[in-house]
């Protein structure tokens, strides 16, 4: 890895040519919200720095991981490595955690320190994200916060990604969903009718935005993948009130607190699955602190109907997860594609050891932590099927499955709120679709699959290169 | 007076001004929680013209 924050993973995105520059001045309304839609709708979607909007000091970054280019940029490999390339050269890095951070003196993002007369509005340029949202909202923040039960445990930490609507100067409300780990703490803190100190870090490093929003276990660090991932450390340092561990190079830092026990009207906002959530009451925090780099860049995303920037941000961070609790198990998995809405959809290749395999996979990614709430629709194909290909599942789903025998329904499971087909919000019916070909004891009629030609391999490569060559016909013709 | 063009309340005021150039203001209801630019359309300032499908009756949010 060559950069160590956002500003230097943004000159690198330069470099390879996935970053444009606006320098007209913008208006926060609609301007941000509709670059942050084009972007990703463009190819190779570029990140857009925005160095002027309307009204404010400083300048806005959006899109950075909106396009498979910047996500492999991020994970430190050639802008065009192929998805299914990036899944397991992730989940090589992921076998690295944890590499342990290290905390350093002169943290850049403590060069300015704000601690009286907070208004967010001074340092952030913010902006409604989607129309009918129910103000501007926070929707890239990596935050902070640790389990009063035991606050000096490092891994119990929590570096989450929770949207935060603006809702005064210094204060924004928060949304905390049971099943994330920030509910576990704020639970703890509220039976003891204490506040809940939390540290809300913007504009990080790629790496740790991306970690941010991966659904790792209750006991391991985000910070601790995020250093796998890159292959060094992260550099952190302690907050200024409340000891809690935040990345030293971040740009903009706001620390608070969550009030206990109170809960006001929330939200809607547009959310991944690319309709508005309803309003609901949920927890504000109060903001006391401010701590930022000189000039800082606000970083913030925008996410509508898919595919936006979210998508790429929570793909391949939901795959490894799911991967790694089914590869314990059932080593026969070959590889998860869970990129579809936060893993609502997940494809899975694995080869069968015994009839009915297929289903038992299935049945074990609906009861990992993830898949309970979230993963409704589930295919299962064979081990010789790429699951990042979707030609290739269509083709297993319209030549293996026999309808009667390999789709399951089960209904009144724990679902996702968020989903609009979720009824009542937070429970749905699961689908598997069993697309593998049956083995024994199960059985099937005989069939052969077609081989692939000798030497296809050799015309492979032999056809891109012609391709390659300006006016090389002939050449490479003759030289048959 | 200014009403809140979602929950039609009359609990608004004025959350800050553009911190450059006196460029806008933002309004903030202090019944739900709503809030707003100047410079936006009148779709999102006009109680009349906010859209009904996203307008709030705050006793009813739980």
């Amino acid at each position: 890895m060559t950069f160590k924050d956002l500003r230097e993973f943004l000159a690198i995105l330069e470099e390879e040519g996935q970053l444009i520059r606006i320098e007209d001045e913008v208006m926060p309304e609609p301007d941000l919200s509709a670059i942050g839609r084009a972007a990703p709708d463009m190819e190779n979607g570029p990140g857009v720095f925005i160095n002027k909007v309307k009204g404010y000091k400083y300048s806005v970054v959006l899109n950075v991981h909106g396009s498979w280019q910047n996500h492999a940029l991020m994970l430190g490999l050639p802008k065009e490595t192929s998805v299914k390339e990036q899944f397991f050269a992730l989940d090589k890095a992921w076998s690295a955690y944890p590499i342990k951070p290290v905390w350093v003196e002169n943290a850049p993002v403590k060069e300015v320190k704000i601690t009286g007369g907070i208004n967010l509005f001074e340092v952030l340029p913010l902006f409604r994200v989607n129309k009918y949202d129910g103000g501007f909202y926070i929707s890239k923040a990596l935050i902070v916060s640790q389990d009063p039960d035991d606050p000096d445990n490092f891994e119990k930490q929590n570096a989450g990604t929770y949207r935060l609507q603006v809702k005064g100067k210094d204060l924004l409300g928060i949304l905390p969903l049971p099943f994330h780990d920030i509910a576990i703490h704020l639970k703890k803190a509220e039976e003891r009718n204490q506040p809940l100190p939390i540290a809300i870090c913007l504009g990080n490093d790629p790496v740790l935005n991306f970690m941010s929003s991966t659904p790792i276990e209750y006991f391991q660090s985000e910070y601790d993948f995020a250093g796998a991932i890159k292959g060094e450390p992260i550099e952190l340092t302690k907050s200024e009130v409340g000891n809690l561990d935040i990345p030293a190079r971040s740009e903009i830092v706001l620390e608070g607190y969550i009030i206990p026990k109170e809960r006001k009207i929330e939200g809607p906002f547009g959310e991944f699955p690319g309709s508005y959530s309803g309003a609901r009451l949920m927890p504000e925090v109060r903001i006391h602190t401010i701590t930022h780099r000189i000039n800082p860049i606000f970083e913030n995303l925008y996410l509508g109907i898919p595919w936006t920037e979210i998508d790429y941000l929570m793909a391949l961070n939901t795959c490894i997860p799911l991967y790694r609790q089914l590869k314990r198990d059932f080593p026969e998995v070959v590889a998860v594609n869970a990129i579809y809405t936060h893993g609502m959809g997940v494809i899975v290749s694995t080869k069968s050891r015994l009839g009915g395999y297929g289903k038992a996979v299935a049945m074990r990614l609906l009861s990992t932590p993830h898949g309970m709430p979230y993963s409704k629709i589930v295919i299962i194909v064979d081990e010789f099927v790429d699951p990042f290909n979707l030609q290739q599942v269509m083709w297993a789903l319209t030549t293996r499955v026999r309808v009667d025998k390999d789709v399951v329904t089960i209904p009144y499971c724990p679902g996702m709120p968020l989903d609009p087909s979720s009824e009542p919000a937070g429970m749905h019916t699961k689908l598997i679709i069993d697309a593998t070909t049956p083995v024994a004891p199960d059985h099937c009629r005989e069939t052969e699959l077609i081989e692939i030609p000798e030497k296809t391999d050799f015309w492979m490569n032999y056809l891109k290169n012609l391709r390659q060559r300006k006016g090389g016909t002939n050449d490479a013709m003759s030289q048959m | 007076m200014m009403l809140c063009p979602r929950c039609d309340s009359k609990t608004v005021e004025l959350m800050t001004k553009a911190p450059v150039d006196d460029a806008w203001e933002v309004y903030l209801c202090n019944t739900c929680c709503f809030s707003w630019r100047s410079t936006e359309g009148d779709e999102i300032k006009d109680p009349e013209k906010y859209d009904k499908r996203f307008k709030i009756n705050p006793a009813e949010v739980s």
